[in-house]
């Protein structure tokens, strides 16, 4: 749980942190910057909607003024664990959520009812619909499968709603492109489920390399998913009758990826592995430990600019180099960690590597893990972040500062994760050019930096 | 049907080889007018996307038409870098209906077409699901003057239900309008959404984008 309290309002002191990105490009108004003068504009500064604790049988919880009204989509076995974590949390209240399948919206509900003692918690099918008509959700859960992480985040910010989208974020650089504009255009507040930005002993390493105990850093590792390969499947799987659309809505579970006939399987996890559903081996795990590369070495608004293509079927081995000659190597299996989701920083005095599963990182030198406590405790100070990451949204909310994992880190680490996987969809080497955002002289990846999206669902 | 992305390797380990290129997509093309499956066609349509060349797109342009096929036309037709795209796309919007004709009008936008601009408009009246919305978008995108003049009166003018795309059009247009140095174009686009009775979040959106005004020096 979070050690800090929910702050009343704007932080009142102390520098952005280091790893902070706010909106936008070098022409940009910064959010904080914008948002200081929109309220005293006259009142332009989104705040929760509130509902009684009364009417909802909260007389235990936080005060309506004090209070998210939250609402999902696409909550599966996955978004049942980060609904239950943010439930847990005394200031939220969740309301309402959304799926094309009859059996998980249902399954929701009784999750929500039981944990609230009511039968309050409403369904709905249709998204446009449920963000439409649902004025009173402040926030939402997006938890749908990888096909969908983008558009809804941008349907449901355009709607005025904040965000927090399960990874990979997006399925392409242009889809992340967009979520950075639409949060910036309305102001909202977005989290993705990079989690372990938040866990301590994450953020340890982190600290380790840029107070500069591991002097300079050269190489950074980033784990990549045991299963699956980065090339993937095109092929259809037997279609099977349709189910009844409340059963089971194939077009809108489908939305923008092409149509292929009905499979139960696709919706029960076994769209993995398919390239119109998937981001790889590479997006499964590079999602996370991308991300987590990218903020320890301050390249929150940036990406690599060479991808060194390697001729096997995972990119086990890939190096990658940023523009300040720092590489960041993709790594399959067990050679660098014993857990999952690992990351590992090397300078010249030291490294560190971590992942789950760690009950501290393991460093060169015991000694670099002295003072453990009081470095989360300042980093925490520093940044005004909490240690959990759906805390960390929850104070962004009322606060209105930028989360720890949001548009821009989620956008730039995942442009990582595509232009590695492009690399190895041509089987070649490629610059990126991260400030034009583009592949240098090379037509063919810079085609796949997008794709046609399905109408009516087109972003 | 090979893996498309065996294609696509293919395609870029022979990338110097224009002539090898060329006939891989003479054969995709073929399948076209085949009686090959509807998954051959549209591997067919995927693979064109990344090594077509403007001689892919009557092809492809035939397809917009063909409700099982016409999103991955798009599919294809949509990263080719030639004019001859846009051309096919715009005469298409004449002869649509339904859910093809709202992927050609994303396409259009997608595209930024300038020359859309005025069919675009016409679209903004379709009464079919989806058409209006999307071609409001795709006016924000395509984000010239003559898109900045048709979003803004249709704000004043749009049904309720339409307002909001409308709204997301300009403010797409205003911040390219803004890019190319037109700030009183922008500006007069944020003033319009912040007026439309729209809700808070817009009315944040427009004065975000004044004070980005503002502070961007004025291009002369």
């Amino acid at each position: 749980m979070s050690k800090l309290e929910s702050p009343s309002g704007a932080r009142s002191g102390g520098n952005p942190p280091s790893h902070a990105t706010e909106a936008g490009g070098p022409a940009s108004v910064t959010r904080r910057q914008f948002l200081r003068r929109a309220s005293v504009a006259g009142g332009l500064v989104a705040i929760p909607s509130l509902i009684p604790g009364s009417a909802l049988g909260l007389a235990e919880q936080a005060a309506p003024s004090e209070r998210i009204v939250l609402g999902g989509i696409g909550i599966g076995n996955r978004g049942s664990g980060v609904l239950g974590w943010m439930m847990g949390e005394k200031d939220v209240q969740f309301v309402a959520v959304c799926d094309p399948q009859k059996s998980r919206r249902e399954k929701v509900k009784k999750m929500v009812d039981s944990r609230y003692g009511n039968q309050d918690c409403a369904i709905y099918k249709n998204t446009p619909e449920f963000l439409a008509t649902r004025p009173d959700i402040d926030a939402m859960l997006i938890t749908t499968g990888d096909r969908w992480h983008a558009l809804m985040s941008i349907m449901a910010m355009r709607a005025g709603k904040d965000v927090y989208s399960e990874k990979p974020s997006c399925m392409t650089i242009a889809e992340g492109q967009m979520v950075v504009k639409t949060a910036d255009r309305f102001g909202r507040i977005y989290q993705t489920g990079n989690q372990r930005l938040s866990e301590e002993k994450f953020i340890f390493a982190n600290e380790l390399l840029r107070t500069g105990r591991l002097g300079e850093v050269h190489t950074v590792r980033a784990h990549i998913a045991p299963w699956d390969a980065a090339v993937m499947k095109h092929d259809w799987l037997p279609g099977q009758p349709l189910p009844s659309k409340d059963e089971a809505d194939w077009d809108a579970w489908l939305g923008p990826c092409p149509w292929r006939p009905y499979n139960p399987s696709y919706c029960r996890g076994g769209w993995r592995g398919y390239y119109d559903f998937h981001t790889s081996c590479i997006g499964e795990w590079g999602a996370h430990t991308f991300a987590q590369c990218h903020v320890a070495i301050g390249a929150t608004d940036t990406s690599p600019v060479e991808y060194g293509y390697v001729n096997n079927p995972t990119g086990d081995g890939m190096v990658t180099r940023f523009a300040n000659g720092i590489k960041m190597v993709l790594s399959r299996g067990n050679k660098w960690w014993h857990g999952s989701c690992g990351v590992r920083y090397e300078g010249t005095e030291g490294w560190v590597a971590v992942a789950d599963g760690y009950s501290r990182p393991e460093v060169s030198d015991p000694k670099l893990l002295e003072g453990f406590e009081k470095t989360v405790r300042d980093y925490t100070d520093r940044t005004d972040r909490a240690t959990s990451h759906v805390r960390n949204l929850f104070d962004c909310i009322k606060s209105r500062r930028p989360t720890v994992a949001n548009p821009e880190v989620m956008h730039r680490s995942m442009s990582t994760v595509h232009a590695a996987n492009i690399c190895m969809w041509l089987k070649r080497d490629l610059k990126y050019d991260p400030v034009k955002e583009e592949f240098v002289g090379d037509p063919e990846a810079n085609r796949l930096r997008s794709r046609a999206q399905r109408e009516p669902w087109i972003m | 049907m090979t893996n498309p992305m065996t294609i696509l390797a293919a395609t870029s380990a022979v990338q110097a080889d224009a002539a090898a290129t060329k006939e891989t997509e003479n054969k995709l093309i073929a399948v076209f007018k085949s009686d090959a499956p509807r998954k051959e066609k549209v591997d067919a349509c995927r693979q064109l996307g990344v090594i077509g060349t403007k001689n892919a797109v009557p092809a492809l342009a035939a397809l917009l038409g063909d409700e099982k096929l016409s999103h991955m036309a798009r599919y294809g037709l949509e990263p080719i870098p030639d004019a001859s795209v846009d051309e096919a796309l715009r005469v298409a919007l004449g002869k649509l209906k339904g859910r093809p004709l709202v992927g050609v009008v994303g396409s259009l936008g997608v595209r930024r077409d300038p020359a859309a601009a005025a069919l675009l408009a016409k679209m903004l009246e379709n009464t079919e699901a989806d058409v209006a919305p999307t071609a409001a978008r795709s006016l924000g995108k395509i984000g010239t003057p003559e898109a900045a003049k048709v979003l803004s009166g249709a704000l004043v003018k749009a049904p309720a239900r339409l307002r909001v795309a409308v709204a997301e059009g300009c403010l797409d247009c205003a911040e390219q309008r803004l890019a190319e140095g037109k700030r009183e174009e922008a500006v007069a686009l944020w003033q319009a959404v912040a007026k439309a009775g729209l809700p808070k979040h817009f009315r944040m959106a427009a004065a975000r984008g004044m004070l980005l005004a503002r502070e961007k020096p004025h291009k002369r």
